[in-house]
Parts: structure tokens; sequence; C-alpha cells
């Protein structure tokens, strides 16, 4: 089949009228065809049922997920008692004052702090 | 993977067994559907690597939607319907990519391998159906597509692509304009 009459065939496959069914065998005596790789088959099933691999990594991942946040949860209540012990021996208590700081100063600073005058 | 002696003939059996979780079941379904497929996404999207993961996709997407199927119609133009509908899915996203970059938006497709052919008439032949499919608009391209590549009849190309026959058959006949334009410049 030479160029033009491959050309003639793709255009008469559209007419309304037209008997398709022939027409895929013909290109394919052609050459003309269209194939996926020798494994694809394979592909598609590893790709469908390898999901237990994935879950397995998901799993994983929500442990590490776990590991990491006692570990930052428990520096952070490490820090928070070294905060309190630096505050007890700085002002001697742990009141609310002494937690803002305020204990050893009058109202009247704090308006001088806050205004400046 | 696959059994490739697998020898349940029946579409519904293949289905009922891969619906039970048998894997060689619905290896068999890919390997009977694959070249239908392939004509689709490749006739489609080019002979390019992406067609194939979407190619993937279609049997994975199948897989996932097989409790679904209610064996009204034939397995083969639920398949085709799901490989039509990822494929333009595919085009469309790939436009909306290129139109980010380049104001020539509908030249997302050219980007194709032809295969190895023994003679150079037939490597011509191969290289002139390409590059016709790829010119065309995507909503004639379906259409020449399922006619050219999948044998189909108007009737069948209607209900694959969802839409009213009078509407292929308008299509068609300005699908045919449109190639007998390019393949003019050939």
């Amino acid at each position: 089949m030479n160029t033009s009459e491959i050309k003639n065939l793709m255009i008469s496959s559209l007419n309304d009228d037209a008997d398709t069914i022939e027409v895929p065998g013909r290109l394919e005596k052609e050459g003309i065809s269209y194939n996926f790789s020798h494994n694809f088959g394979d592909k598609v099933l590893n790709k469908l049922f390898s999901a237990g691999l994935s879950i397995k990594r998901e799993v994983e991942f929500v442990k590490y997920m776990n590991f990491a946040f006692y570990r930052i949860a428990l520096t952070g209540v490490a820090a928070i008692v070294v905060l309190l012990i630096s505050i007890f021996i700085i002002e001697g208590s742990l009141s609310l004052n002494s937690f803002l700081g305020l204990s050893d100063n009058y109202d009247e600073s704090i308006v001088c702090l806050l205004t400046g005058n | 993977m696959i059994n490739k002696s697998y020898n349940v003939t029946e579409e519904k059996e293949l289905v009922k067994a891969s619906l039970s979780g048998d894997k060689n079941a619905f290896g068999e379904i890919v390997n009977r559907y694959q070249k239908m497929v392939a004509r689709t996404v490749k006739g489609m999207l080019g002979d390019s690597v992406f067609a194939e993961d979407i190619g993937q996709e279609v049997f994975i997407n199948l897989y996932y939607s097989l409790p679904g199927f209610r064996g009204e119609s034939k397995l083969s133009t639920y398949i085709q319907k799901i490989a039509v509908n990822l494929t333009l899915n595919e085009i469309k996203r790939r436009k909306r990519f290129f139109s980010m970059f380049s104001h020539k938006a509908n030249n997302e497709m050219h980007e194709f391998e032809i295969a190895d052919h023994d003679t150079e008439e037939r490597k011509e032949a191969s290289e002139i159906v390409t590059k016709a499919l790829l010119a065309m608009d995507p909503k004639f391209r379906i259409i020449l597509t399922m006619r050219m590549l999948q044998g189909y009849s108007t009737k069948e190309t209607a209900e694959i692509l969802e839409v009213p026959i009078g509407t292929v058959l308008s299509r068609l006949s300005r699908a045919q304009e449109q190639l007998r334009n390019i393949l003019i410049k050939m």
C-alpha cells in the first residue's frame, strides 16, 4: 500500500457508511500497529498488587511520626521544667507575678515602663 | 506473574474471578485488552512513554471500578470508555500545562516516537498516520481513532463516547474535512 492509498483509507474510514471493521487489520499489515511494552501486563499487576507494600510504608511512616512527636514533646516538657526551676531560683516563688516577671515591680514603675514617663 | 494458560473464556467469569481476588483472571483481562487500549491511547497521545503510563492507569482504574461493572455493555466497551476518558483528560492536562509556557497551546502532542519499521514505505505510512492523528483536533482525533484504529461502527463510537449518533455523524464529516486538509499538506 503506497502513501496515497493510506491517505485514502484514512479519509474513507470517516465516511458515514464505511465498513471499518477491516481497516485496523489492513493498517496492521502495513506495519501501523500500536502495542505496549512486552511486560506491560506484569507492570499493571505489580502496581495493583504491591499496594500491600505501600500500606506497610504508610504504617512505618506513622510510627516514625509518633516517635518524633514523643521526642519533641519530651524535650518541650524538659524545657518547661528547667524554666520553672530557674523562675523559682530567681524569684523565690512560682506565683503568677513571678511568671510574668512582675514580682519586684510596683504598679507605678510598670506605668513608667510602658509609657516611658 | 500472569498465568498465560488461564483458559476461562467468558468475560463475565473473568470479571467474577477478578472480583474474588484472582490475579490471574485480571491478568488475562489485561492481556486480552491491552492491544485495544494501546490503539486508543497511542493513537490519541502518540507513541510516547506517557502513553504507556496512561495505559497502565486504564487497567488500574478498571480494577477498582470492576465492582460497579454490571455487565450491561461488553467489557471491551467499558474498558474503551475508561481509556477514552483518561486519554482526553491527559490531553486537557497537557494543554493546560503547555499553555502556561507557550502561546501555541495546541502544540501539546508533538512528542512521539515512531516505532521501528522494516521498510521505508512502512515507516512513511506509519509517520503519515501518526502525524495526521496528532495534527487533528482532539474531538476529531478520537473519532478517527475509533473508526480507523479500532474499526468501530458509528453506533459503537457513539456508545463509547457517550454522545448521540447524530453528534458522531456530524463530527465524522467535520473530522473528514479536517483530515483532508491535513493530508494535503503532507
